[in-house]
């Protein structure tokens, strides 16, 4: 494989995790620094699940996605009922407790080692597929009611509330959502990469994505796909080491936020509507 | 002649820490009646409406309606029971038009679940519609019409106050609690909004029950009047026996009497 | 024989605890002026613990100057921090988010320049820089680097208590926890009294970042530590700095029980389990002063 496609799979797979952290954080303001504890826990479940037990590949993923919405379900319900700091806490306690298990128990994962002979599945179709599905569904999601009713909640919940949304049935919806798409991203990764390890799953990579939502936008669906790309890409091309990229993001997300606070793209989406429109009979265009 | 009760309300108490906001606060709204509360400030009016609509849920005491007690119930169940509120510092969204704002009342009816959403599917696309459709007679309803496509936060605050009730009315309620809705008004203003609340009550079938220290808007619209002090109730009446009563005058009218 | 190994584990707890009580009360006073969870605490007291180690192992100075050199550290980084972070959203009134997203991009910087300066490995103050070792009380060795920081924890308490309660600051800073918005009415420079929390915060966090250095350990990543400050006041409830350090200290005490009796690679997993029951069962904490939106 290329080093172009390879990048360019990763670069797949993550965005993927990062629209997970598009409508928890973007769209919900919930911050959960556990999101990459999800990728690490579809990445080995579906690991260990074909190469331990030799599963098919579908079922395993099935299985990991399952895990993974299952344990965001019983964290929710702890913690989205009080305040939105205690949820970004719990879930950074959920964090380090997932990368403290993935590294105790060695005999099933391999501890600090890591867990490698994974098969080589994830196709440039599949991870390609999967994160044109993955877009498709957080526009649908967006423009439903649900894409409402979380603009309605971050900006007053109280409101919202007494207008009968169920307020904490819709975040913990998004919350199992948003963990389900980092477990998806971390099976496509595990089986791009073949090797997996509990230190890629830490809160830095949780906050990564969140700065990449902040800085393309979080009211832009737009803005975060090509604020991911860009800054999932810019790293390869420019050879950083890890520490350096990092701290260039943060510097980045700082200027943004003072200087910017909506990200780049604003509220700004690409739309088809001009392209679409170019092909309708003139009439039509006057209805508007 | 005589109206049924709707929402009754027996031995409210509200205790914040040692302190009682409302002490043993009992009344009832009968259907199609409008009926008001009134009191100088920190006189636990708004803490009335709050355990009401479950904000705040009452210490003691039991609000009935529908033959069910409200207490303990969420805010969102009791708005899903029939029982929908405005507020005294208008709560309205970021960057949401009208339109959008007075279809998010709508949400909790949707017959959806979030994975449809993913195929698009023609359901999301007609409850889509439908509630447009709804939502646009509401905002007519309270006169926004030209500004049903207008950021809701950008209007002027006397369009907002019709924002919000536009919303509490698209919650499609048998109750309507006002907080205050006369609030940062000019006389103007709140005659409009007077005006429109009057005719509310009459196309809609609806019962009101409408805080307010504005004794002209009381006045006019209500039917029946609790007046509160220091959270106790001091007395209660049509508008002409509760303008009557020396204790009421005492505490409250008095004083605004001096202050003009 | 039993008791005097549990009597250790109890001073070792303690004196943990202690460092958690610094960070924990570090970290509610800014909360409660701000109202939002100010992660870059632990950026830091993390360069103020490097700072300490530079001053002792390169320059070789001796305790006390290097715990000195910690904490006033902590209180330059904060003032910065809440420069560069916080001061602008502030005043263009921007919403809560991102206050919380910068808080936790200056920690994860801090974390990256300390990593970049110094490599991920684990360092240690020098061995020299304590004369004394060990005292013995009976049968009881203790560790004096345990003795020390529970002793200057209390200092630092006694002192930060007298600023609350009797200097004009501490008082202002009092006044904003309550009600920050009547406090700038009341004609106090609200600028002012933020700087000066910042200071106070980055104080007692730079103290708490050296001693967790000397006592503890000393890597880049000391700064995540932070976290064991915010459950301790999330448990304590946000509200009373009295149930913050009571709670951090009994959480530091718990924590050395736990990696002695089931390994530190547990002990999150037992920490954050109790953590979310408590928050089911208690989510104003033991304090109980709870944060709900007015109508």
């Amino acid at each position: 494989m290329s080093f172009i496609l390879t990048i360019s799979l990763s670069i797949a797979a993550y965005s993927i995790a990062v629209l997970g952290t598009f409508m928890l954080t973007g769209m919900n303001g919930l911050f959960s620094l556990g999101q990459a504890a999800f990728m690490g826990l579809g990445a080995y479940v579906s690991a260990i699940m074909v190469v331990n037990y030799n599963l098919p590949f579908a079922l395993a993923v099935l299985i990991a996605i399952l895990v993974a919405m299952g344990l965001a379900v019983l964290v929710g319900f702890a913690t989205l009922r009080i305040r939105q700091d205690f949820f970004a806490l719990a879930t950074f306690g959920f964090g380090q407790a997932v990368t403290g298990l993935m590294t105790e128990m060695v005999n099933v994962t391999g501890g600090a080692m890591g867990f490698s002979n994974i098969p080589r599945l994830t196709t440039p179709t599949l991870a390609f597929t999967s994160l044109a599905v993955a877009i498709f569904f957080v526009w649908g999601f967006r423009k439903s009611h649900f894409g409402k009713d979380s603009l309605a909640i971050r900006s007053n919940e109280l409101a919202a509330k007494v207008e009968g949304i169920d307020v904490f049935k819709h975040k913990l919806t998004v919350f199992v959502l948003s963990a389900a798409f980092a477990a998806y991203a971390g099976v496509l990764m595990a089986f791009h990469t073949r090797y997996v390890e509990p230190a890629m799953y830490g809160w830095i990579a949780s906050v990564t994505w969140i700065i990449i939502v902040f800085f393309g936008g979080r009211d832009s669906l737009t803005g975060t796909v090509l604020g991911s790309i860009i800054l999932l890409a810019a790293p390869e091309a420019l050879r950083f080491t890890t520490a350096w990229r990092t701290l260039i993001y943060c510097v980045l997300i700082l200027v943004i936020i003072n200087l910017r606070p909506r990200g780049l793209f604003g509220t700004w989406e690409l739309s088809l509507r001009p392209i679409l429109n170019l092909f309708k009979p003139k009439k039509h265009q006057e209805v508007q | 002649m005589d109206k049924a009760v709707i929402v009754d309300m027996n031995h409210l108490t509200k205790m914040f820490g040692g302190l009682c906001a409302v002490n043993d606060f009992s009344g009832h709204v009968k259907e199609n009646q409008i009926i008001g509360i009134i009191g100088p400030n920190g006189a636990g009016k708004t803490t009335i409406l709050n355990m009401v609509s479950g904000i705040c849920p009452p210490t003691s005491g039991e609000i009935i309606f529908k033959g069910k007690n409200l207490c303990g119930m969420e805010p969102h169940k009791v708005n899903q029971m029939g029982i929908a509120r405005t507020f005294q510092n208008i709560r309205l969204f970021e960057d949401m038009t009208v339109l959008d704002t007075v279809m998010t009342a709508y949400s909790w009816r949707a017959p959806y679940n979030p994975i449809e959403t993913l195929f698009s599917s023609p359901r999301v696309a007609r409850f889509d519609r439908e509630i447009k459709e709804k939502s646009m007679h509401w905002i007519n309803r309270v006169g926004l019409t030209e500004q049903a496509h207008a950021v809701a936060k950008s209007l002027p605050y006397g369009m907002q106050r019709r924002v919000e009730i536009a919303r509490a009315l698209a919650s499609e309620p048998l109750v309507l609690l006002l907080d205050e809705p006369g609030a940062g008004l000019n006389q103007t203003e709140v005659q409009g909004l007077v005006d429109l609340i009057q005719d509310l009550f009459s196309d809609l079938h609806l019962s009101i029950m409408l805080i307010d220290h504005r004794m002209e808007v009381i006045m006019q619209l209500c039917e029946w009047i609790y007046v509160q002090d220091f959270g106790k109730k001091i007395g209660q009446g049509t508008p002409e026996q509760v303008q009557k009563d020396p204790l009421v005058i005492k505490a409250y009218l008095g004083e605004d009497i001096s202050n003009a | 024989m039993q008791v005097m190994v549990l009597l250790q584990q109890v001073i070792n707890g303690l004196s943990l605890g202690a460092v958690y009580a610094l960070i924990a009360v570090g970290y509610a006073l800014v909360f409660n002026v701000l109202k939002f969870s100010n992660f870059a605490h632990g950026g830091v007291l993390g360069i103020s613990a490097y700072a300490g180690y530079i001053v002792a192992n390169q320059l070789h100075w001796p305790l006390i100057p290097v715990i000195l050199v910690g904490i006033l550290t902590g209180a330059v980084v904060a003032v910065l921090v809440e420069l560069i972070a916080f001061r602008w959203i502030r005043l263009q009134k921007g919403q809560l988010v991102y206050f919380f997203v910068t808080s936790v991009t200056m920690l994860m910087a801090l974390e990256q320049v300390l990593i970049i300066r110094f490599g991920a490995s684990f360092e240690s103050f020098p061995y020299t820089l304590l004369k004394v070792k060990v005292i013995h009380l009976g049968e009881l060795t203790v560790s004096i680097t345990y003795l020390l920081s529970l002793v200057l924890t209390i200092i630092a308490f006694s002192v930060l208590l007298y600023i609350l309660k009797k200097t004009k600051i501490g008082i202002a800073i009092r006044a904003a926890s309550n009600d920050l918005v009547a406090t700038s009415l009341m004609g106090i420079n609200v600028d002012q009294i933020i700087v000066a929390t910042f200071i106070v915060s980055g104080l007692l966090g730079g103290l708490s970042g050296v001693l967790y250095g000397i006592s503890a350990s000393l890597s880049p990543q000391i700064g995540q530590i932070v976290i064991k400050g915010f459950i301790a006041s999330v448990l304590g409830g946000l509200g009373s700095l009295k149930g913050v350090a009571i709670a951090a200290v009994a959480l530091g005490v718990f924590e050395v029980f736990l990696v002695a009796t089931i390994g530190s690679g547990l002990t999150p997993v037992v920490i954050f389990l109790l953590m979310v029951i408590f928050l089911l069962v208690r989510p104003q904490g033991f304090a109980g002063v709870s944060f709900t939106d007015k109508a």
